[in-house]
């Protein structure tokens, strides 16, 4: 039983990535080079060698946080698509305080500013949470309108009162080097690494072995079940909102202070941090594990589009068009197993998820 | 002449056979009411009627040819339309726009239709057809300013609208007030002096007594009885429905009920979302020891009773007291906390999670526990496992995989499990709904001498279930609950099926000896 469960989750997860490579390989094959030398390439240099592991690891840091971000509230069938916008506003935070704040000793300075971030994420995520726990808000909508609300905001301060004068774009000033981690004996990892690590760990007790853990579970299996257990379930949706909102924080600030240090408006890249997160905690089926592996080979791919440009002809344009891939077959999957988003996307928009549910 | 007839109608739904051979005939122009508890397979039957549901074997006739209804259009073009007990309106429109709602009148110019639609004409026309039936609407009126009894109006014209001569009425009067269903029935017999035949589903005797003209009894997918009304009366119809043959009975020792009372309901009252009243004044006391039986007709208030006591409804007026004092309005999990088992009616709603597994089920309610749950808000793991493990032996829960999802146990095991886990955790009292519904015979047995035991430990017990002759064999008294009300109660001992089935029905001109 229990065997029969772990074959078909690994099936589920590894088929849309072989799928991912597998059109990538044609496109390769089609610009003129071996898929498998340039796969070969990108991997060995991402996963399998020391220096490229390592970088791999400090980028797939805050992409383990907005994994477990997203996970925890969609394990429990609570959409939080704010993720993105919780972890820019945390980002911001840090770095302000980063810049403003002098004199202090670098672990007290960032400290706070990790905190900061962390505050400032659960803020952001506690809006729709109470919305949805008291009045029935849809909460996929208001967090996904709550990001470009933040993403404008942060925009508008980035341009006026904190837009750093010496920067020839729109950028902060850097944060100041007490609140900057530094790289760790030589290589490219920084205390955020090890940070996440026990962050990780934390939510695996929570997910695992936690009452809360089951208490999740249970609401996002069968919310009347819960009800009738004795379960709080709208004191529950706001704990676990504003976990999320927490880790999503965290995951923006540590980003800043160990990697960016400066405000910029391309600070997530694209698609963003927050939304690498979601495909992240899909890849993973929403479980610890399974989103720790998924950041780091998620990460292996951001990285490794590098190695590609540098040493083979063909552009590292190429790992987007594996990434949107991956997403495009992850969706796939995805309406297959969680057919309530499915279902509730089709009771929000009739005639159009009716279109949908034909074509798909 | 039958205008409709079914001959030897049998539906199942994988192994449960919910209608079995049924024979049904309606007569032109008679309103037939046919009665049955909840689950009886009334709606089942209707359905097929309606092609909602495909028969598996059997036949139906409509003025003696034999159709066959693939959907609702085919019925309602064979002129034959049925009112669901939830309305299927849409509350933004008007009465006269959901009337018409699919049959639309379009503006004609010298015979070619436009695509446009002649809403005044249309009007005048539904407006028309509203007098003519007698009905108290107003065709431009947006429905969803329009009380329940009305909106059910509107879909009778919705029907009528369509010409049907045969029109199916399921519970019409379930969401009604009095008044309401007294109006309601004023209008079918209104519909009945102009030609049309009506059948009523019902389960409230009194008004089949003054509707209907006869009266066919369903009883577990089979007909029990045919009469004309005009021949029998609702003692009569109340003995067909609920005088089953006992399944079977537990030999029940006569024990010690200790006089204190550790379980009280005052003047408990409550409304449904629309500020119906559907509990009125319920006041019972459980003493030590003591299984009170609920019986009723389903739908007569028990399940709201439940929802009440177990913390998933609130309560408008009146006290619920345990032992320890007032838990009125408490959180479920509080409720337990204090010391209350909960058995829901719906296992696979309320009692467990069938994508979970055993060992989470078995905990369920019980989590914050200190036996399964460290104060730091981890779970031990192995004293679940114990939990679980013991939890299969001493209830003998027949399991392939304990590891594996409640969703591989039958009916009976998942029914144990949840026995077992309330069971266990030392409650004062027990509330217990339709403990053994769509269990199997021996675990019946089985569930029914557990119930006994633990009501020997001095434990309350309430068991709230639609099967009379349980409430009978396990009961030490009988309380009887009609319109959301306690009508009686009897002492368990002493009392007769036929006592307890009036009573049910609501008849109380015998004095109820009340313990």
């Amino acid at each position: 039983m229990k065997m029969e469960k772990i074959v078909r989750q690994t099936f589920n997860t590894l088929l849309p990535v072989l799928c991912a490579f597998f059109v990538g390989g044609i496109i390769i094959v089609c610009i003129g080079e071996n898929p498998l030398t340039v796969y070969g390439l990108m991997l060995k240099n991402t996963l399998f060698e020391w220096k490229g592991l390592i970088k791999t690891l400090h980028f797939a840091s805050p992409l383990i946080l907005t994994g477990l971000a997203i996970g925890i509230t969609f394990k429990a069938n609570i959409f939080n698509m704010g993720v993105e916008g919780q972890m820019l506003g945390g980002a911001f935070t840090a770095c302000v305080l980063g810049f403003t704040l002098q004199g202090l000793p670098p672990v007290v300075h960032i400290g706070i500013c990790l905190l900061a971030g962390v505050v400032c994420g659960m803020l952001l995520a506690v809006i729709p949470a109470l919305l949805k726990a008291y009045l029935h808000v849809n909460e996929m909508v208001v967090t996904l309108m709550l990001n470009y609300a933040i993403i404008e905001i942060l925009r508008v301060l980035s341009q006026t009162i904190y837009r750093d004068p010496a920067s020839g774009y729109v950028s902060t000033p850097p944060v100041l080097s007490s609140a900057m981690m530094n790289r760790l004996d030589g290589t490219s990892l920084t205390a955020f690494f090890p940070v996440t690590m026990v962050v990780f760990i934390l939510m695996y007790l929570v997910f695992n072995k936690s009452r809360l853990g089951y208490e999740i579970k249970s609401i996002g299996r069968n919310p009347e079940f819960a009800e009738a257990s004795g379960m709080n379930v709208a004191k529950k949706i706001v704990v676990m909102m504003l976990i999320s909102g927490a880790l999503s924080g965290l995951a923006g600030s540590g980003f800043m202070l160990s990697e960016k240090f400066k405000y910029t408006l391309d600070f997530s890249g694209t698609p963003g941090l927050g939304w690498d997160g979601m495909l992240i905690s899909l890849l993973g089926g929403h479980s610890p594990i399974g989103i720790l592996v998924a950041a780091i080979f998620y990460s292996a791919l951001k990285t490794g589009s590098d190695t590609i440009g540098i040493f083979t002809n063909v552009p590292k344009e190429i790992v987007g068009v594996i990434q949107g891939l991956l997403i495009l077959f992850l969706s796939i999957r995805f309406i297959d197993e969680h057919t309530t988003l499915f279902s509730r996307l089709k009771a929000k928009f009739p005639s159009r998820g009716k279109k949908e549910a034909t074509s798909a | 002449m039958n205008v409709i007839e079914t001959v030897g109608i049998t539906k199942k739904f994988g192994e449960f056979t919910a209608n079995d051979s049924i024979d049904l005939a309606v007569k032109k122009g008679e309103i037939k009411a046919i009665v049955g508890e909840n689950g009886a397979g009334k709606t089942t039957l209707m359905n097929m009627l309606y092609g909602l549901l495909t028969p598996t074997s059997g036949k139906i006739l409509i003025q003696g040819q034999e159709v066959h209804f693939s959907s609702p259009l085919d019925a309602i073009k064979a002129g034959l339309g049925m009112v669901h007990q939830h309305f299927k309106l849409v509350p933004s429109l008007t009465v006269c726009e959901n009337i018409v709602l699919g049959i639309e009148m379009n503006r004609e110019v010298k015979g070619v239709r436009l695509p446009f639609l002649n809403g005044k004409k249309q009007l005048q026309q539904v407006q028309q057809a509203i007098d003519r039936f007698g009905f108290a609407l107003n065709a431009a009126d947006r429905v969803e300013d329009l009380s329940v009894g009305l909106r059910q109006r509107v879909e009778i014209m919705k029907m009528l609208y369509r010409d049907v001569d045969i029109l199916i009425l399921d519970e019409p009067t379930a969401v009604l007030t009095p008044q309401e269903a007294e109006e309601l029935i004023q209008n079918l017999k209104e519909l009945k002096k102009q030609g049309k035949t009506i059948i009523v589903i019902t389960h409230k005797l009194g008004e089949v007594m003054s509707l209907s003209d006869s009266v066919t009894v369903i009883k577990r997918g089979k007909v029990v009885g045919n009469v004309d009304t005009k021949d029998t009366s609702e003692r009569e119809l109340a003995q067909m429905m609920v005088g089953r043959d006992v399944v079977l009975r537990v030999s029940k020792e006569q024990h010690e009920i200790s006089c204190e009372s550790v379980y009280e309901m005052k003047d408990v009252t409550t409304t449904d979302l629309s500020g119906k009243e559907i509990l009125s004044d319920i006041s019972l006391c459980l003493h030590k020891g003591e299984i009170l039986g609920i019986a009723g007709v389903e739908g007569n208030g028990q399940s709201e009773l439940l929802k009440v006591l177990t913390g998933l409804m609130t309560v408008t007026k009146g006290q619920i007291l345990l032992e320890c004092g007032d838990i009125t309005n408490w959180w479920p999990a509080d409720i337990r906390g204090a010391g209350v088992g909960m058995i829901h009616e719906d296992r696979y709603a309320q009692g467990l999670c069938r994508t979970m597994n055993l060992k989470e089920n078995a905990i369920a309610g019980y989590h914050c526990r200190g036996d399964v749950c460290t104060p730091s808000g981890l779970l031990r793991d192995r004293a679940i496992c114990c939990k679980r493990d013991d939890m299969i032996r001493d209830y003998d829960i027949r399991v392939a995989d304990p590891e594996g999802a409640v969703s591989q146990l039958s009916g009976g095991n998942a029914q144990k499990l949840i026995i077992a886990r309330e069971f266990a955790s030392n409650p004062k009292v027990v509330i217990a709904s339709q403990p053994t519904r769509g269990v199997d015979v021996g675990s019946i047995e089985f569930i029914h001498n557990k119930i006994l035991d633990l009501a020997k430990t001095g434990v309350g017990i309430i068991l709230i279930s639609s099967e009379l002759s349980e409430v009978m064999s396990l009961s030490d008294r009988i309380a009887v609950m009609y319109k959301g009300r306690i009508i009686g109660q009897v002492d368990a001992a002493g009392a007769t099926k036929e006592e307890i089935g009036l009573l049910m029905a609501g008849i109380t001109g015998k004095e109820a000896s009340s313990a």
